[in-house]
């Protein structure tokens, strides 16, 4: 039997979709998102208990005084349990959904109704849209829609479409034929027929079907939930995964109560609006005597009347007592928008809403959303979600990492003392490693209960750790999903019973249990995942200072954990406040992980003062002044940049035209300068000291290491050496020292200047020629291409020198903070090298936007460098 | 009338002497075949067969429900086999209404809506159908029920208000479709006994359907009895019974009450034959005036033979048949009254044909003409008059 590929086909044309119909889908998406924001933003605005009032008057209009009773105590139980968001989020969306269903499903109901070959080409259509399991198209939902509520309206409109369309073909063929002939006999045009004698009598089974769809919508929003359609669904979601019974009950119960509310007043709804179901009321009520009262409903305009009044009440209220909104509490993000996602464990948790808050305070406008891990990434690689912040890698999210990694970037990881086990609870007291396991598996009825059959560690567990612990005939692991792992352990755990799950820490499981893990003495659980920061394709260069604070973010154990405790004890919905006591308790926190751009720079004291700042043409100059300037300007100076020769600078330092350079390079190079003027100079202090002036060539010249290497294969490089400007140290110490030393004095040293020979050292490079050039460290050009500094083993190249600041006698008096600055400040080579190479990147004019660039990823270096107190 | 695939082909190969049997092997089902039929204005045409006898499926040509295959449907001058869809309905919404065996009352509208139903239709303004309503409801007898609901009435009272929306458009033809069929016996008997009624007065044109043939030979001017999709007799009550077609129409008159359906003037004899022969009081009977006088009754033609037997019994004179001046026309003998009892074929001699009661011919008549397949070539050719109509099935 061939295979066919039809799993392969379905992948393809998803794909072919995605990169094909991304208008269309995204019209869809526009279009839906903009209907369910509407409904949302009408049924959002009350106060709850308005709404609930107005949700009464339509039951006492629909059903009566009891239903209004009954009616209004649900809803203000909904809101009672903190779950009224979610219920609104809920029906909004069950709202759009039905209404769309249902201007789809009724006139292609009535379609197939009237013609033999439509009904017959929709049925196995409806069937297909209502037997396929609701989880298979969610993700392909998620890729054409991105996360949020939109695949999920789609799913439920799929889902919940057939029974209005068969119900709906079902009540008009029902219809009886006679009476539909007779409309005709009486000459009656088909289409008036058709609304005045078959929907009419149809009615009855139409609003059955609606009464489906909006049950089926109901059932849906829990899967939707875990596309991130939020609402209840989004509840269930988060107590499902985290075995939160507590939760669960009453995002559940809100769930019953409006589905009962829903179900009741859609089945009272024909009742007013059919010609027979009015009739059926009518005569029920003859029949009944007495306690009229409890059956007595408001005319429509009566309850019109009251549920306008309550709308308007609510309005009046909205309008009144709308506050004025936070001031705006930071200003890098400038009310951008970024959304957080994570898979609902508790560090996901944790660093989520620490993010969010951090985010918050930084002026953005983050928005979170727990999502299944399946969702998550596929939403992210579509874009959806900017950033998530506990993918485990590379063993747990390997599947989704493969599968996605071309559109996400990796952040780094943010904690590593992550660990893979198998854990029994500590009452199993025999058991302190995988391999007591071994002979024991009737103890365990031979199980092992496993998580999700494709994520990382159930892999690693059947293909390795059973294998190298002989377990593999004895232990069958059964796929299964968290949740259900989690239930069966507090199953278990509850009755004491024996069982083995595969656990993994940081896990909230260990806090709620008392578990023992098993020691892996052999390593096959391999070394623990990191737990990685992922944005998505394209995140680090649209925000880059926030890509910048989150490759730098780093938690220990210990804040890890009293973060979680924090978020712990603030509860469900009260995530932020757990973060905000935890960070009271961690002052500084947030400047050390965001160190703000620019908005929250203090002043310096001597703000306003401009100095006049030299420097020459050379990278590492330019770098640090520039890096400098803005430094500076954060602080409120306003510099004045002059670049110079050598020369130049030095002389107008000693006459105080220029206040400093930050690119002294003493005790060697600029001796002479240094000897010429120092009376009018203080050496305000070095930052750097692991210069060295050096020959270097291109390491694919293997023989040349050391300065007589060099002489002994003079003729490779046409016997010439590739210098700097003439008059700088370097050259005249090649000149009057080394070159002596080790024979080099038949080599022609060329001296057409930085910028000459760092050109030629590139065309060398490329075309592979040997080629001997002048340079020191630190100098980007290690970093660029491959080179070897040749060795000096005379040491005819001198102490090394440091690079140090240089000012004015009277700089110190004159700038005493930023004296003080430079005098404590210091950078190391990577510092250095990143920093040359971002400026290099951004091209010359753009320095400060390459300075800036690094800023941003260096968060704290402003304060590091420039501290105000 | 053909239904099924590739109807044209049926109608083709019925016209080459196929029968229904083998159309019907090939899944094609020829329902109404060679039916011509002529209504007159003002008359009962009563149409009898059993249930696949194609009965139904002819009405529902006649107000074009139903489309023939080949031939024509003309009434009142217009061909309406050929008219727009449009136009056919608006013949519909004003001169033909129809009444439903199962009533077809919509249950989303109260007795007055339904009775109204026509007029809405036709977009008469409210007030003025909801007069017309009330009227023909009175008419009906179901005064005072305009505010009920139908599934609040009994049988007999729903198909009431079935007659009053047929009446209340002020159709010129009625088509009926079985529409007593479904009421009980008692019921069925009032109903008809008030379309009768109602008739005098209304003078409509009837086409009724019915399986029952005591119905039509009660409510019937004219029967057309149908067989398999043909029309196997047309003729008056009396043709049917006296003179069937053949063994079929015979075996299904056989069941018929003739004593309520036989006159005396389909089965007397000439008077002249009473002539000469002795009263049981001795006179002799010379002329026809004796024959009066002697006779144990003068009865009209008219007359159903169930009274004759009561006269005939208690004297050896014949009963005496007087026309409407009293002239005596003809004498049922007590043999011939038994005879004409035992179905056969009418006694010894054919009895005189009835004169004709119908009205002078109309100066417009309803002809419903089936002309079957082999005539459809002919039926436009027809040489009916103005205001005939010839309708093929």
């Amino acid at each position: 039997m061939p295979r066919i590929q039809i799993g392969s086909w379905a992948s393809d044309a998803v794909d072919w979709l995605t990169n094909n119909a991304a208008w269309l889908f995204d019209f869809v998406t526009h279009v839906l998102n903009g209907f369910y924001t509407g409904i949302h933003a009408v049924l959002a605005g009350p106060e709850p208990l308005i709404l609930a009032g107005i949700f009464a008057i339509i039951a006492w209009w629909l059903r009566g005084l009891p239903a209004a009773v009954l009616t209004f105590l649900g809803f203000a139980l909904i809101d009672s349990i903190e779950q009224w968001d979610e219920t609104i989020s809920s029906l909004s969306l069950v709202l759009v959904a039905c209404i769309i269903t249902i201007v789809v499903a009724v006139p292609l109901g009535i379609w197939a109704a009237r013609s033999r070959a439509v009904g017959g080409a929709l049925r196995p259509v409806l069937d297909l849209m209502q037997t396929m399991p609701a989880m298979v198209y969610l993700i392909p939902g998620i890729l054409f829609f991105g996360l949020g509520v939109v695949p999920g309206i789609v799913s439920t409109i799929v889902f919940s479409m057939p029974p209005a369309v068969r119900m709906t073909e079902l009540g008009i063929r029902q219809v009886d034929e006679e009476l539909v002939e007779a409309a005709e006999a009486f000459g009656t045009h088909p289409r008036r027929t058709l609304f005045r004698v078959q929907l009419p009598l149809a009615l009855p089974t139409i609003m059955a079907g609606v009464n489906q769809v909006i049950m089926l919508a109901l059932s849906m929003v829990v899967i939707a939930g875990t596309a991130g359609g939020g609402g209840l669904g989004g509840s269930v979601y988060q107590s499902l995964s985290s075995v939160d019974v507590k939760l669960g009950a009453e995002a559940g119960l809100s769930v019953v109560i409006l589905a009962v509310y829903l179900d009741r007043m859609t089945g009272a709804l024909n009742q007013r609006v059919s010609p027979l179901g009015r009739r059926a009321l009518a005569k029920a009520q003859a029949a009944l005597g007495g306690m009229k009262f409890l059956r007595w409903k408001p005319a429509t305009s009566l309850a019109t009347v009251g549920v306008v009044v309550l709308a308007l009440v609510a309005g009046g209220m909205g309008y009144f007592g709308k506050d004025s909104g936070g001031a705006a509490a930071g200003n890098d993000g400038h009310g951008r928008s970024i959304s957080l996602g994570y898979v609902n464990w508790d560090e996901g948790r944790a660093t989520t809403f620490l993010w969010k808050e951090i985010l918050e305070q930084r002026g953005f406008k983050p928005k979170v959303q727990a999502l299944e891990a399946g969702p998550l990434f596929a939403g992210q690689a579509r874009g959806d979600i900017d950033v998530q912040s506990n993918a485990w890698l590379p063993t747990t999210h390997e599947a989704y990492w493969k599968q996605y990694k071309d559109k996400l970037e990796d952040l780094g990881a943010w904690y590593d003392k992550t660990s893979l086990e198998i854990a029994v609870p500590s009452y199993m007291k025999d058991f302190k490693s995988l391999e007591d396991l071994k002979g024991k598996g009737s103890t365990f009825g031979g199980k092992i209960i496993g998580i999700e059959p494709g994520a990382g560690e159930m892999k690693i567990l059947k293909d390795k750790v059973l294998k190298e612990y002989g377990l593999s005939g004895e232990y069958k692991v059964q796929d299964s999903t968290t949740a259900s792992m989690l239930a069966e352990l507090q199953r278990a755990y509850a009755k004491k019973k024996p069982i083995a799950v595969p656990l993994w820490s940081p896990h909230w499981a260990y806090n709620k249990y008392d578990l023992t893990k098993l020691k892996d003495p052999k390593g096959a659980f391999g070394s623990g995942d990191s737990l990685h920061m992922l944005g998505r394709k394209g995140f680090s260069k649209d925000e880059p200072l926030v890509a910048g604070w989150m490759k730098n973010f780093h938690l220990d154990e210990d804040q890890l954990t009293s973060l979680e405790n924090e978020i712990q004890t603030a509860g469900i919905g009260h995530e932020q406040e757990g973060v905000r006591a935890w960070l009271k308790k961690n002052p500084g926190l947030v400047d050390k992980i965001a160190p703000s751009s620019h908005a929250d720079y203090a002043k310096g004291k001597d703000a306003g003062k401009a100095p006049d700042i030299g420097f020459p043409a050379w990278d590492e100059g330019i770098a640090t002044t520039y890096l400098w300037k803005n430094v500076l300007e954060k602080r409120g100076y306003k510099p004045k940049l002059h670049n110079l020769d050598v020369g130049p600078m030095w002389t107008g330092l000693s006459t105080g035209q220029i206040d400093v350079e930050t690119d002294g390079w003493l005790p060697v190079a600029q001796k002479q300068y240094w000897d010429k003027y120092k009376k009018d100079l203080v050496d305000v202090g070095p930052w750097y000291d692991k210069t060295s002036l050096e020959i270097a060539v291109p390491s694919y010249v293997k023989d040349v290491k050391t300065l007589d290497d060099l002489r002994k294969h003079k003729d490779e490089f046409g016997g010439k050496i590739i210098g700097i400007e003439p008059g700088t140290g370097e050259m005249k110490r090649l000149k009057s020292t080394v070159a002596p030393a080790y024979g080099l004095d038949g080599f022609q040293v060329t001296s057409a200047g930085t910028s000459g020979m760092l050109a030629e050292l590139q065309r060398a490079y490329g075309k592979k020629e040997p080629i001997a050039v002048v340079l020191w460290s630190p100098h980007w050009a290690y970093s660029k291409y491959d080179l070897t500094k040749l060795k000096d083993p005379k040491g005819t190249w001198g102490a090394e020198n440091h690079i140090t600041s240089i000012g004015n006698k009277s700089f110190p008096k004159e700038f005493p903070e930023f004296h003080g600055w430079l005098k404590n400040w210091k950078m190391t080579p990577d510092e250095l090298n990143s920093l040359e190479k971002d400026i290099q990147d951004a091209g010359k004019g753009n320095e400060d936007k390459g300075v800036q660039k690094w800023i941003d990823a260096h968060p704290g270096i402003v304060d590091k460098m420039a501290p105000v107190k | 009338m053909v239904f099924g695939r590739r109807p044209k082909d049926a109608v083709r190969r019925l016209q080459e002497g196929a029968d229904r049997d083998e159309l019907r092997a090939e899944g094609t089902t020829a329902a109404v075949i060679d039916a011509s039929i002529e209504v007159d204005e003002g008359q009962i045409f009563v149409v009898m067969g059993l249930s696949g006898s194609g009965k139904s499926t002819l009405l529902r040509t006649l107000n074009g429900l139903l489309e023939p295959t080949a031939g024509t449907v003309r009434f009142d001058g217009e061909d309406l086999t050929s008219l727009s869809a449009k136009d056919l309905r608006k013949v519909r919404s004003e001169k033909i209404s129809m009444v439903f065996q199962h009533f077809a009352l919509f249950p989303h509208r109260s007795v007055l809506e339904n009775a109204a139903y026509g007029l809405e239709v036709q977009g008469v303004p409210r007030a003025e159908r909801e007069k017309r309503a009330y009227e023909a409801l009175e008419l009906t007898g179901l005064k005072g029920w305009e505010k009920s609901w139908p599934d609040e009435l009994s049988g007999g009272m729903q198909q009431r208000v079935g007659l009053a929306r047929a009446l209340a458009t002020d159709a010129d033809l009625l088509l009926m479709d079985e529409s007593f069929s479904a009421l009980d016996p008692l019921i069925r008997r009032d109903m008809q006994d008030q379309l009768l009624e109602l008739q005098k007065t209304l003078k409509k044109t009837i086409v009724f359907i019915t399986h029952d043939l005591n119905e039509a030979m009660r409510l019937g001017d004219k029967i057309a009895v149908m067989r398999d999709g043909r029309i196997v007799q047309i003729g008056s009550a009396e043709d049917i019974l006296v003179r069937p077609a053949n063994d079929y129409v015979a075996s299904f008159t056989q069941d018929v009450d003739r004593t309520r359906v036989l006159t005396a003037g389909a089965i007397m004899t000439c008077a002249d034959e009473v002539l000469g022969t002795t009263a049981p009081d001795g006179k002799k009977i010379a002329t026809l005036d004796d024959f009066l006088a002697a006779a144990p009754a003068v009865v009209g033609e008219d007359t159903p033979i169930v009274d004759l037997f009561t006269p005939c019994s208690v004297s050896t004179v014949p009963v005496a048949v007087a026309d409407k001046a009293g002239k005596a026309v003809g004498a049922v003998r007590a043999d011939r009254l038994l005879a004409a009892l035992g179905e056969d074929d009418g006694g010894p001699a054919a009895p005189a044909p009835r004169p004709a009661t119908d009205p002078a011919p109309a100066d417009r008549l309803t002809k419903a003409a089936a002309a079957d397949a082999k005539k459809d070539a002919e039926a436009p050719e027809d040489n009916d008059p103005e205001g005939k109509v010839s309708a093929g099935a």
